[in-house]
């Protein structure tokens, strides 16, 4: 009986170490974000108050985060989930907030952070037959490229962590105000560098770029992809070829996620540049942060296309 | 040239309501107001033109402005530009609008052509030798919330007669599913898919391949349908750890439940459950494992006598199945779009009771019939299109375990879109010929389709 009753306690005692590993000890708001942008976002807003954790890398595909189970238990313990919206993350995050069974997180919750609620969206479909490709019905959800747009993204995540930790408003609405001033200030300088590219013409692999292009001036003018998520065909890539041909198209962008064969050779057939760009931070070396990630974009447009 | 302090004025206006808007304000009632300001702007601006043209042309003759005219026709291709994206966002609106209340559907739909060459008797199958061109199955998806408390889900399933060729209607699934249960609690009631082993509770046209594994055909009768209630329960460790547990009357969608009899007893239900983990073994690699039982105790008639080639009959009396799985994946996380290698292996065995109900010259009694059966495959993902992979399975009758099969399927797949999919694949099946089954060689031409809603559920991971 002796020996039932230690190793009872024995269990007793693994099972709850084993829990009390699980518990959180901190009192950090736990957020967790879809994309690498977000993160940096949240960080730069919560600084110490808050512990973030990105799903994506900054190589992933926007749509195409791997859904990795070690994510669940993350997410099971988040307070907020700071995502895109619009659709971009479908093909992963629903069923990751199912799997995660964290009543706090699911659409329409307090946790549930969606920074697309304030934006105006482009290229909103008219049907959302799949003969379109794999449309987004809410309309093109990459506005974060365009850093005015994600400044709004900036704010909903101030918001969101205000409402859920209003103790702390002052430090967050302060560590805002100061992320968004220095987002300003490279916004112009951003601009200023841009406007020798202003009426450039240029393709892209997918449909990443309109609000970019309308940020900066730019024509953006075609995609890679058949319709968003298909594959060239041969007889598109041709068409594609000839249209940059005759409207003498210099650039073409590459996501680094898409390889590099078919972008390479429009270029090469076209006579346009190819360049690599991230659209997230950690698509490339040495973009780390959303700053880092444009500071990077604008400069090598202008470098590729010269002034 | 009052004109420049008023755009000046009009284009601060237009920005801060922009700014306000977005704050405060619905992205469609920010663009309207944007609208009704910048008109109103407009038309003052053609009230100021034309004054000031009349005031010039009275002073001295001389034509309109043109930077006045060109401000008025750059706002009026700027109003153009708002009218058409509140039109698009308004249209967005609309289509969803009466769709609200409604759930999301989807239809898959399946073809499956092939040529063997024995026919249905050598082969054991349902389908003939031989050409067959097989609808095999259309698939009508529903799922919606319930209330804030639950969704719902349910599957129907037509499905080709093999004899009549006629269409037959069945639910396959039709489930309530908990999201706001404490503990990280899930509960499932209603008629679905309980989860045992890897492949189990996918369905057709779900496989990564065209036909299911003999072995789960074998031993849990196809897809592990059942009549019943499973919780699953998300272990709060900082590492994922899943345990799932259900009841249900009847266990794998081509196999009858017990017979109720007079009065059922609890002995006589299914009973599962899985316990399943995951490891990130560097950001590209992943593996997970699992392991499954399931335990009839009592499954007296289920399915009726079962007569053995030599004559002799049985009567299954206890169904117990044990089940280990393991995946090892490779999903470069930069294009897994466009690469990617999946390892997935599963091995069952079966442990049921009989009893020989009548006996032609043997022993009468019960006894166990242990039975092995595994399945691996290997899948590689060379393009974002492009798939190819090959199937190893091995299984001994459940009922008689010197009676084994072999299969070997190589096969290819051509996604032309994730909604689109053609799979081509040869089996070739040893049989040991105990049963009088014969060796087969087999093409399958497997096309299937997805119209409508399509989720990315957590199985498909």
């Amino acid at each position: 009986m002796k020996n039932a009753i230690r190793l009872l306690t024995t269990i007793c005692l693994v099972v709850a170490a084993l829990f009390g590993a699980a518990l959180p000890v901190q009192a950090k708001v736990r957020v967790v974000t879809t994309l690498t942008d977000l993160a940096d976002f949240t960080r730069e807003v919560g600084k110490d108050l808050v512990d973030v954790r990105s799903l994506a890398t900054g190589v992933e595909d926007t749509h195409g985060v791997p859904m990795k189970p070690s994510f669940v238990p993350v997410l099971n313990r988040a307070d907020l989930v700071v995502l895109v919206g619009f659709d971009c993350e479908h093909a992963f995050l629903p069923a990751l907030l199912e799997a995660s069974k964290n009543p706090r997180i699911q659409v329409g919750h307090q946790g549930y952070v969606d920074c697309a609620r304030n934006i105006v969206p482009v290229d909103v479909p008219k049907t959302t037959d799949h003969s379109g490709g794999d449309v987004h019905p809410y309309g093109n959800p990459h506005y974060m490229l365009d850093p005015v747009l994600a400044e709004t993204a900036v704010k909903e995540i101030c918001e969101a962590l205000v409402a859920f930790d209003p103790k702390d408003r002052a430090v967050f609405e302060r560590n805002r105000d100061t992320y968004l001033a220095e987002l300003d200030t490279k916004i112009v300088a951003w601009r200023e560098k841009m406007k020798p590219l202003k009426g450039l013409q240029f393709v892209s692999y997918h449909e990443h770029w309109p609000y970019f292009a309308d940020r900066f001036g730019l024509r953006y003018v075609g995609t890679i992809e058949l319709k968003p998520g298909i594959d060239p065909t041969p007889r598109h890539i041709e068409e594609l070829i000839s249209m940059m041909k005759a409207d003498h198209v210099p650039l073409v962008v590459r996501e680094p996620q898409f390889p590099e064969k078919v972008p390479r050779l429009i270029a090469e057939k076209a006579g346009a540049k190819l360049v690599t760009l991230p659209i997230m931070p950690g698509g490339v070396a040495q973009t780390d942060t959303y700053i880092e990630m444009m500071d990077y974009i604008v400069s090598t447009m202008v470098d590729a296309v010269g002034k | 040239m009052k004109i420049f302090p008023s755009l000046l004025c009009l284009i601060i206006g237009a920005t801060t309501t922009v700014s306000y808007a977005q704050k405060s304000e619905s992205p469609l009632d920010s663009l309207k107001q944007q609208i009704q300001l910048l008109q109103q702007q407009v038309n003052d601006l053609k009230k100021g033109i034309s004054a000031s043209d009349m005031a010039k042309t009275a002073a001295a003759p001389s034509a309109p402005s043109a930077v006045d005219q060109k401000s008025v026709r750059d706002l009026e291709e700027r109003i153009e530009e708002l009218t058409e994206k509140v039109n698009s966002i308004s249209g967005a609106q609309k289509q969803s609008k009466p769709n609200e209340f409604n759930p999301s559907i989807g239809l898959v739909g399946e073809l499956v052509t092939s040529y063997r060459t024995q026919g249905k008797v050598e082969t054991g199958s349902d389908r003939p030798g031989g050409i067959d061109i097989n609808a095999r199955s259309v698939e009508l998806n529903v799922a919606a919330s319930v209330d804030p408390f639950a969704k719902g889900y349910a599957v129907i399933n037509a499905s080709a007669d093999p004899v009549t060729g006629e269409a037959t209607m069945g639910i396959e699934e039709a489930a309530l599913q908990t999201n706001s249960l404490p503990w990280n609690l899930e509960l499932k009631a209603g008629r679905f898919f309980g989860e045992f082993g890897r492949l189990g509770y996918i369905h057709d046209h779900e496989l990564p391949f065209v036909n299911r594994p003999l072995v789960l055909d074998e031993y849990i009768g196809g897809e592990s349908r059942s009549d019943g209630f499973q919780i699953n329960w998300l272990i709060p460790l900082p590492q994922y750890v899943s345990l799932s547990a259900g009841a249900g009357d009847g266990f794998g969608g081509d196999i009858p439940p017990s017979n109720p009899g007079d009065i059922r007893q609890f002995d006589e239900l299914n009973y599962w459950g899985r316990l399943s983990t995951y490891f990130d073994l560097t950001p590209d690699w992943q593996a997970e494992m699992g392991v499954s039982g399931l335990y009839n105790p009592r499954t007296e008639d289920r399915g009726g006598v079962l007569v053995q080639p030599d004559g002799s009959t049985l009567t299954e009396k206890k169904r117990r199945l044990v089940g280990a799985d393991f995946s090892l994946k490779w999903v470069p996380l930069r294009n897994n779009q466009f690469q990617s290698l999946t390892w997935g292996t599963e091995a069952l065995y079966s442990d049921n009771v009989y009893r020989d109900s009548v006996s032609a010259g043997s022993i009468m009694g019960e006894d166990s019939v242990g039975a092995w059966g595994v399945y691996s495959y290997l899948t590689y993902k060379f393009s974002r299109e492009w798939s190819a992979g090959f199937l190893y399975e091995w299984v001994q009758n459940n009922l008689n375990a010197h009676d084994q099969t072999a299969q070997y399927s190589p096969y290819i797949t051509w996604a032309l879109s994730h909604w689109n999919q053609l799979r081509l694949q040869y089996t070739h099946t040893e049989s040991n010929h105990v049963l009088g089954l014969s060796n087969d060689d087999a093409v399958y031409m497997q096309w299937s389709w997805i119209i409508g809603s399509h989720s990315h559920g957590w199985q498909q991971r």
